[in-house]
């Protein structure tokens, strides 16, 4: 009886001990345990460099030591005899960043037995985590890597309300998820809005089946989220730690949304609950609404030109990017993002595509700027923009060189390093490195292609 | 004031469009033997070309000076929806798919002109599209093409041009789609029209063929349509290249993703291939040697390729997909060809497809190399008319670029 009543008082002193429930110890267990080898140290000279801080370097060199950058410009430096990569006539960027993926959780070959994006069995979901269905083997990374993707973040599907934590990783071949996982990224909350959570709940005579359904849930959730972290509960609840860590400001949400007007109301809801939404993904109506986003400091990640497959994505313009970039005077923070395994493999073109476009309705948008929709913008809306996104001192050497100007359909990466190790090389054949499944696949001596 | 000009011009154009059209030094791309002329002037007449050459000496009633701007053939799109569906995911906009008939379900009377799809994939350089329905099972229906002059009664070029069909989609073993593919063409040869249709002659009772859909199949044995087979796996594509030889069919194949495998086959029996270049994934177990020089493969083997985007409603970016097929080895030339002239040649379509005296004067004016993402159609002409550049996404960018 003694030993229960100890065991009790045990349990009773630990859970108040820690001053943060909602954040607590446990989830510690599931770090990141990503440590690449040590790159030393060489210099990248003569490429025209895009940094993602705004600047356009005609020809310079980047400096990286240790896997971080060192330093970056025209006149380095550098000792004499460190290794040099001659990079001239050939551009440098940072590293792409894509923050829509599913690659890992809908991955090729796409078979039922591992998509595992959408736990499609309750509309409040944010207990479940992306990481825990990636695949690491899926052949959709290796390719991505081949298009300059050296970080992407992973999101649940778009069938839930809250679809469940996202994770972010870098594009690294691992045996283990928490091998890819980006050291101390921020965790993220997919939510979506709009006809998907209302279509499958309500295909299955369930609430949410309309779209003041769907907002009727998300406001039911966030009350139980702040009465748990109120109450500070010393009963785990793991749906409502991740939606009470939203609240803390600790996990930041991604929110799939279309239409302009379902955007409006989700920030009412993010200043009900006091919570920021971080990211609008698809956001195909974001120029309705470019001024709204830009005031409310909340980025929109969209596509260059996908539209038509349903109702809420038949208001495309091929402008949106643009003039969500260039609301209140150029403060807006515009993504291109893929949500494809197609599309991360060009990120580059889709970006082009935008600026293009951009540029005709009489915008003036520079290479300069547009890439930081595909490094920058992701970063800083995924919470790692003090660690990559752009090429500037002590970042992470995660960079990417160009044959030519990567804004043309003919560009191909020639080196992809990441943490300033080669994952990528056009004239090593052995590189991208194949997934366990493309060995042998297509034929026993051989690798996939 | 500027606009009123503008589209005084344009009005004038139309009133005046009999008399002919000079376009004037253009970098004109011909897509046949001829490849690129420059400096080059295309004479327009009564929807035609009529002439091109260095400094025609005509007397045109509109001339357009080019200053050396790339003029290309209209794009054709070889594998699309465009005119039956609006939006995917909503079943009442979708004409493209039926369960009452299979190989003999014709789209003609369904396509719709008005489609949104139709200007805004105009803007993007396609002035002709096959619309192919897309039911599942062995046999889709027939595709016919049309014009994207958004016309009631002028879209129709030709009507059930080509059978298609798919052996690598579905649960069922292949073996037996194959076998179906087989049984219902044997059943169509013995049937003779007239003797009209029944169930007893030779096909699986799960099957349901009506007369209509075997009057398409005799077409096919008839070699009077192709028959094109969604095929992907190597084996796959092999069996129904020996299947055409069998049977003496027309095949093309389409997608075609382990295709650079059989290449040398597809070759000596002049088999064409619609190839998607963008889509590298190994999606399935049948598209794991998906490739993204298969393109480029297939072309040093010498087999005829045609180039379709990935989704309907952006079939233009069939030039992005050519764009990127060249960055991995197709020479341009080609990749051009394979977005114009192959299509019309392949698909029978007359007189359209290249820039050549006696064709039908579809062209296109592009501020840059049009396999570029960035490359914008200046001007649009089908039947040499200046097409508006305006489509429903233009019309909401632009109410919301001057809302302020």
């Amino acid at each position: 009886m003694w030993k229960y009543f100890v065991i009790f008082l045990i349990f009773l002193f630990s859970s108040c001990s820690s001053e943060d429930p909602f954040n607590s110890d446990s989830e510690k267990n599931y770090q990141s345990t990503y440590s690449p080898d040590n790159s030393g140290d060489f210099v990248i000279i003569g490429a025209r460099i895009l940094t993602g801080t705004g600047e356009d370097y005609p020809s310079a060199d980047v400096w990286v030591s240790n896997n971080r950058i060192k330093s970056i410009g025209v006149e380095l430096n550098y000792p004499e005899n460190i290794e040099l990569i001659d990079a001239t006539d050939k551009w440098l960027t940072p590293g792409i960043i894509d923050i829509h993926s599913h690659m890992g959780v809908y991955p090729s070959p796409s078979l039922r037995s591992s998509s595992d994006g959408n736990e499609a069995t309750d509309p409040v979901t944010p207990h479940v985590w992306a990481e825990h269905s990636v695949w690491t083997q899926d052949t959709q990374m290796p390719l991505a890597l081949k298009g300059g993707i050296t970080t992407f973040h992973v999101l649940p599907g778009s069938a839930n309300l809250f679809g469940g934590r996202g994770v972010t990783l870098k594009n690294v071949w691992s045996r283990t998820m928490q091998g890819m996982k980006f050291p101390n990224a921020p965790y993220t909350l997919k939510m979506a809005c709009g006809e998907n959570p209302k279509r499958v709940y309500g295909n299955l005579n369930r609430e949410p089946s309309t779209r003041m359904g769907n907002v009727a849930g998300y406001r039911k959730a966030w009350i139980q989220a702040e009465n748990y972290k109120e109450k500070r509960s010393p009963t785990r609840d793991l749906k409502l730690e991740t939606l009470a860590g939203v609240l803390d400001g600790e996990i930041l949400i991604q929110n799939h949304c279309y239409r302009g007007e379902e955007m409006a109301v989700m920030l009412d809801i993010a200043k009900e609950f006091k919570y920021k939404v971080t990211a609008f993904h698809h956001a195909v109506e974001a120029y309705k609404i470019a001024d709204l986003l830009a005031e409310n400091g909340v980025c929109a990640a969209m596509w260059a030109d996908w539209w038509g497959f349903k109702h809420e994505a038949f208001d495309m313009v091929w402008e949106n990017v643009a003039i969500v970039d260039q609301a209140n005077n150029a403060t807006g923070c515009a993504i291109v993002h893929s949500d494809s395994p197609i599309g991360i493999q060009r990120l580059n073109q889709e970006a082009e595509k935008a600026r293009s476009a951009g540029v005709r309705a009489g915008f003036d948008i520079p290479r300069s700027r547009a890439i930081q929709w595909i490094t920058r913008n992701p970063a800083k809306a995924l919470g790692i923009l003090d660690e990559v996104g752009t090429l500037e001192p002590g970042k992470m050497a995660d960079i990417v060189i160009w044959n030519q100007d990567p804004f043309s359909v003919y560009a191909k990466t020639e080196k992809v390093f990441i943490d300033g190790l080669i994952h990528y090389d056009h004239e090593d054949p052995s590189t991208p490195k194949p997934t366990d499944f493309e060995l042998g696949l297509l034929k026993p001596e051989g690798n996939r292609l | 004031m500027k606009a009123l000009i503008f589209l005084f011009s344009l009005v004038f154009s139309f009133i005046v469009q009999g008399e002919g059209l000079l376009l004037k030094g253009g970098n004109v791309h011909t897509a046949d033997s001829e490849g690129i002329l420059e400096n080059t002037d295309i004479y327009i007449k009564d929807g035609k070309i009529i002439k091109i050459g260095k400094d025609l000496k005509v007397s045109a009633s509109r001339v357009e000076d080019l200053n050396g701007k790339i003029v290309t053939p209209g794009f054709i799109a070889p594998y699309s929806q465009l005119g039956i569906v609006e939006i995917e995911a909503v079943a009442e906009t979708r004409d493209d798919r039926s369960t009452v008939y299979s190989s003999g379900l014709s789209i003609v009377s369904a396509f719709n002109p008005h489609s949104t799809l139709i200007p805004y994939n105009l803007r993007g350089g396609i002035t002709t599209a096959l619309s192919v329905p897309s039911s599942s099972g062995l046999y889709s229906g027939l595709a016919s093409s049309f014009s994207l002059s958004s016309s009631l009664e002028g879209s129709l070029i030709s009507q059930d041009i080509a059978l298609f069909g798919s052996v690598s989609s579905g649960e069922g073993s292949r073996a037996a789609k194959m076998l179906l593919l087989e049984d219902s063409l044997d059943v169509a040869s013995r049937v003779i029209e007239a003797d009209g249709w029944n169930d007893e002659k030779g096909l699986p009772s799960s099957s349901s063929y009506s007369s209509r859909d075997i009057i398409a199949l005799k077409r096919v044995l008839s070699r009077e349509i192709p028959l094109v087979v969604r095929a992907d796996r190597a084996s796959d594509i092999l069996f129904l290249i020996n299947f055409s030889i069998d049977k003496n069919i027309r095949l093309i194949v389409r997608g075609g993703s382990e295709a650079w495998m059989v290449a040398k086959q597809l070759a000596k029996t002049n088999t064409p291939v619609i190839l998607e270049p963008i889509n590298n994934l190994p999606g399935s177990f049948n598209q794991l040697g998906a490739r993204l020089d298969n393109a480029s493969m297939l072309n040093k083997a010498g087999v005829k390729i045609l180039i379709a985007s990935h989704e309907t409603h952006n079939s233009y970016l069939s030039r992005q997909a050519a764009g990127i097929a060249v960055s991995y080895g197709l020479p341009w030339d080609v990749a051009l060809r394979a977005i114009t002239s192959n299509v019309a040649e392949v698909f029978g379509l007359k007189k359209i497809g290249m820039i050549k005296t006696g064709y039908k004067a579809d062209l296109i004016i592009w501020d840059k190399d049009p396999l570029e993402v960035s490359a914008f159609a200046q001007q649009i002409y089908i039947s040499g008319r200046l097409m508006s550049s305006e489509s429903r996404s233009t019309r909401l960018r632009d109410r919301y670029l001057n809302s302020d």
